[in-house]
């Protein structure tokens, strides 16, 4: 089994923000997170829109540092905190960590056109010599994200291109430097749905190339099944982890109440069979704000097998038949 | 060799035809680039070509147009035309100056502002909201008294850095807006990852999100500073500068009382020359606005 | 509440730069402006120098050889009092002076601009819904015209040609001064009569720069999904205009009056003095061409103090209206 190429240790992520009285007021977004990816792996996050994954996904490529908690990248045989690395370290981390975000229209600048947007990062690194070099590297990339004749898109900017096209020209962008690292935020979910396949597979295609390490977020489970189908799912709740485990595991036997409500929530084609399955049984519909969590385990104002002690004391991951969960109810 | 023509041929027809096609689609921006042209050429060529005589020649007052006077002639018998031709120069200077010093401050600080954030974009927006609510032409009316009091010579730079003052807020303002806007956009978020650096940043992706508001406020700073320079003039407040079209406005004033009718091109050649100028540059500033948008554009 | 108390603070600190550039403007002139007033005392009334020292040191609240910091801040406290310095022309209180002919230039101002932005939103919501249409691109054109064309020669021109040459409107004066002033009709109509050239030139040469920002306001509003809605859920086409686009694209109009409003006050010296009216702009002309540096001084300071205060009367307004405001959405955070 290959090692973890980048571990969170009690990450904690505290934004303070500014209400209308002039108060301030804190937001946890992330709270004491420990995590790893393994080189050439996938963890997918799973989470409701605001339960701070894309914050997690910004703390782990080092674009915003964390209030408390280490991030540890593997550089030169050793782990090393990306918040503490040499000048010549940290040019080696910012190489091997890339993203790609959520809304293809915003991925390259309206104003340049897609050749322009490319070839930096090629110089930047000196991957090429020159411009003309430059130029044909780009021509390749765009190939292999399946953008053909690549010079047909050159000369075009964002607001002449698809969705579809657009998210490939950002997956080409963040292969471009040869990262090891890939953090994929919502990638797929603002394109059609019937785009959304061929672009994971691409996204696999590449990652099976490359031996990328991707942590690929999404709110949808079933996305994050199908890409990270031999890999893992980490389900978010709030700032925190819940249960992390392998895909299957997690989806045909999950273990935290939260996570069998997510999936209950999965629509199912067939209206028969729709119609037996259990609905999951939740106190409260309500998601709880960031700015007031409630006590304890943050789940409890919905958790259907709350008892006195989630109310008080948060619960901490524990191993339960090889995956990590963290409730208070479940494995006694 | 080759390769160099088609690098040329590729910028000609990037910055050259493409926003000459998009101005041809806009009558207006048309209109107000060819008559901006024209006032360059004019005020370049023309002087050489029309000689300027201010001996006056009493027998010839308040002349209306003929073959000798296409404009007619002033309150002393001059020839109007000869003085609108080398009046042009120091005006369209004045207002190139004064519109890139003001597009070079107002962008500069809009920037800082917008990407460095915190406690030096609270006090540099305080700054920028005092400088847009202080009414520019009296702050102007005093700094030329005090200037012409201090004995510092003034000429059209000083003239032209001095207008800038009254005018780089509010192009800084817009330029911060834009930058708060972009600095969040996922794209930038990619170059931060790519290790781009932060000039790289500033230069390959804020600047060009911000090239329509400095175009066109190189344009409007150029119209206040217009409105400005020859209004100092026409009152007087400025040393006058023979032919200056502030300064035939200061003397149309000063004789307007007893103008008759065919004396009124005195009136009207300054004052047309003016407007006409200023509206080709409101033409302009609208019509750029749709070349470096490419949303906007139409194919 | 916070951002009222913010504008509040930015409106009393603009006022507090202008007073400090003003002092030190004096201060740092070369050939000190002391002197300069000793000189002119002398010269003027037949002083001798120590008498005239005196004089302007009395008039001019200055202690001589006094650190320039305590004198900045007689000076403020000075102007608090009232003391705004003596215009040397004259002899009398500049302060006096300018507040004669601030109702002038405030009735002006105030009338000129509340119609040139009326016609401006009108017309900018009317080529909103016509764009693209031959008239909209007429009344554009129109609204560019407007907007590029400078007031002091559109004054002129209008004096020229409808007082003086073809004398329909009175050539000077804000009033006819052979009618006693009061509340009397023929009073009224005289005022009305002589301010409406100048008005004139305010108005067509401000609508345009209204006009042009309401438009695209405008059309950013049409644009949005509520409009849409409003449209789908069957509303008068009039009343869509009214409440739903109309009152959304005005707001963000409120942020250029005052730069509209100090551009007509400078418009104003000019207007002012080709028409004779006996506003702040007149005295501040007349002011220039005596160099009468106290009274410029405090023109300035009564123009920009009354800039700033409308500009945050209209600041209130926008935040009554604009409930986002209330959130401190658009400042800081």
């Amino acid at each position: 089994m290959s090692k973890p190429l980048i571990k969170l240790e009690n990450v904690s992520m505290v934004f303070e923000i500014h209400t209308m009285f002039g108060e301030k007021k804190k937001i946890k977004a992330v709270e004491d997170v420990s995590l790893e990816i393994k080189e050439n792996d996938i963890l997918a996050l799973v989470g409701e829109s605001g339960c701070g994954k894309s914050t997690l996904g910004r703390i782990m490529l080092g674009l915003l540092k964390p209030t408390s908690g280490k991030v540890l990248y593997y550089i030169n045989g050793k782990y090393r905190d990306i918040w503490s690395l040499s000048k010549k370290e940290y040019k080696i981390f910012r190489r091997h960590a890339q993203l790609i975000p959520q809304n293809p229209y915003t991925t390259i600048n309206p104003m340049r056109s897609v050749i322009s947007a490319l070839i930096p990062p090629f110089l930047h690194y000196k991957i090429a010599r020159n411009k003309e070099e430059a130029r044909k590297m780009v021509a390749e990339h765009l190939k292999m994200v399946g953008l053909v004749p690549p010079e047909d898109f050159f000369n075009r900017y964002s607001c002449r291109l698809s969705g579809g096209q657009l998210q490939r020209i950002a997956i080409a962008r963040a292969i471009s430097v040869k990262p090891k690292f890939i953090v994929a935020d919502e990638a797929v979910s603002m394109l059609d749905a019937s785009l959304r396949i061929e672009i994971l597979d691409l996204l696999l295609r590449i990652r099976e190339e490359y031996g990328l390490a991707v942590l690929f977020i999404t709110h949808d489970l079933a996305i994050a099944r199908y890409f990270a189908r031999k890999n893992k799912i980490a389900i978010m709740y709030l700032g925190n982890i819940v249960e992390i485990g392998n895909t299957e595991d997690i989806i045909k036997n999950p273990l935290h109440p939260y996570t069998k409500a997510l999936i209950m929530s999965v629509p199912i084609p067939d209206p028969d069979i729709a119609r037996k399955r259990e609905l999951p049984k939740l106190r409260s519909l309500e998601v709880p704000s960031l700015m007031n969590p409630p006590s304890g385990c943050k789940f409890h104002t919905r958790c259907s097998l709350a008892t006195e002690i989630c109310e008080k004391q948060a619960p901490i991951l524990r191993n339960i038949n090889g995956r990590l969960v963290a409730c208070h109810k479940i494995g006694d | 060799m080759v390769d160099r023509l088609r690098t040329l041929e590729k910028i000609l027809s990037e910055h050259i035809y493409i926003p000459l096609k998009i101005l041809a689609k806009d009558k207006r921006a048309l209109f107000g680039l060819f008559m901006l042209i024209a006032y360059i050429l004019i005020s370049l060529i023309g002087p050489m070509i029309i000689p300027l005589d201010l001996t006056p020649n009493l027998e010839e007052k308040y002349l209306p147009p003929s073959w000798k006077h296409p404009l007619g002639t002033d309150f002393a018998g001059r020839d109007i035309l000869a003085q609108l031709v080398h009046g042009g120069r120091d005006v369209l200077t004045a207002a190139f100056a004064a519109g890139i010093v003001t597009v070079g401050i107002g962008t500069v600080v809009g920037i800082i502002a917008g990407y460095m954030g915190g406690k030096i974009d609270t006090i540099i927006t305080a700054v920028i909201d005092i400088f847009l609510t202080i009414p520019g032409f009296p702050l102007l009316i005093v700094i030329a008294a005090w200037l012409l009091q201090s004995g510092i010579p003034i000429t059209i730079l000083t003239i032209a850095f001095v207008l800038s003052i009254t005018s780089w807020a509010g192009l800084a303002r817009a330029v911060r807006a834009q930058t708060l806007s972009i600095k969040n956009e996922e794209f930038i978020e990619v170059d931060k990852c790519l290790g781009l650096s932060k000039l790289y940043i500033i230069f390959y992706e804020i600047l060009p999100n911000l090239m329509p508001y400095i175009a066109m406020n190189f344009m409007l700073s150029s119209v206040s500073a217009i409105y400005s320079y020859t209004g100092l003039m026409a009152l007087g407040l400025i040393p006058l500068t023979p032919g200056n079209w502030g300064a035939m406005i200061n003397m149309a004033q000063a004789y307007v009382g007893t103008i008759t009718g065919a004396g009124a091109t005195y009136i009207l050649a300054p004052s047309f020359a003016i407007i006409l100028l200023q509206i080709s540059l409101v033409f302009l500033a609208n019509g750029i606005d749709k070349i470096f948008n490419p949303r906007l554009r139409e194919w | 509440m916070r951002w009222i108390i913010k504008r509040l603070i930015i409106a009393i600190f603009t006022i507090y730069i202008v007073i400090t550039i003003t002092f030190f403007l004096i201060r740092l002139m070369p050939g000190n402006f002391i002197d300069m007033m000793v000189y002119y005392y002398m010269t003027t009334y037949g002083m001798s120098e120590i008498e005239a020292r005196n004089t302007v040191y009395a008039l001019y609240n200055v202690v001589p050889n006094e650190p320039i910091f305590l004198q900045y801040i007689k000076y403020l406290f000075g102007l608090i009092n009232g003391n705004w310095g003596k215009s040397y022309i004259s002899n009398k209180s500049v302060l006096e002076i300018l507040l004669y002919g601030l109702p002038w230039t405030a009735f002006l101002l105030s009338v000129s601009l509340t119609i040139s932005f009326a016609i401006g939103i009108l017309l900018g919501i009317f080529m909103a819904y016509r764009r693209g249409t031959f008239l909209d691109s007429l009344l554009s054109t129109l609204s560019s015209i407007s907007r590029a064309t400078p007031n002091f020669i559109l004054g002129l021109l209008l004096l020229y040609f409808l007082a003086i040459y073809y004398p329909i409107f009175p050539a000077r004066d804000s009033y006819d001064i052979t009618i006693e002033p009061g509340l009397s009709i023929q009073f009224i109509s005289s005022v009305l009569y002589h301010s409406f050239l100048p008005m004139l030139a305010y108005i067509l040469t401000s609508f345009g720069g209204w006009a042009l920002a309401m438009r695209s306001s405008a059309i950013r509003v049409l644009g949005e999904d509520y409009v849409m809605a409003a449209e789908a859920r069957g509303l008068k086409p009039g009343r869509i205009a009214r409440t739903y686009v109309g009152r959304n694209a005005v707001l963000p109009l409120f942020t250029s009056f005052a730069i509209s409003l100090g551009y007509m006050f400078g418009g104003s010296v000019f207007i002012e003095t080709y028409f004779a009216y006996q506003g702040i702009g007149q005295i501040i002309g007349l002011a220039m061409s005596w160099r009468d540096y106290p009274l410029i001084q405090g023109g300035f300071l009564l123009i920009t103090i009354t800039v700033v205060l409308s500009n945050l009367l209209a600041d209130m307004l926008y935040g009554l209206l604009d409930p986002r405001i209330k959130r401190g959405g658009t400042y800081g955070g």
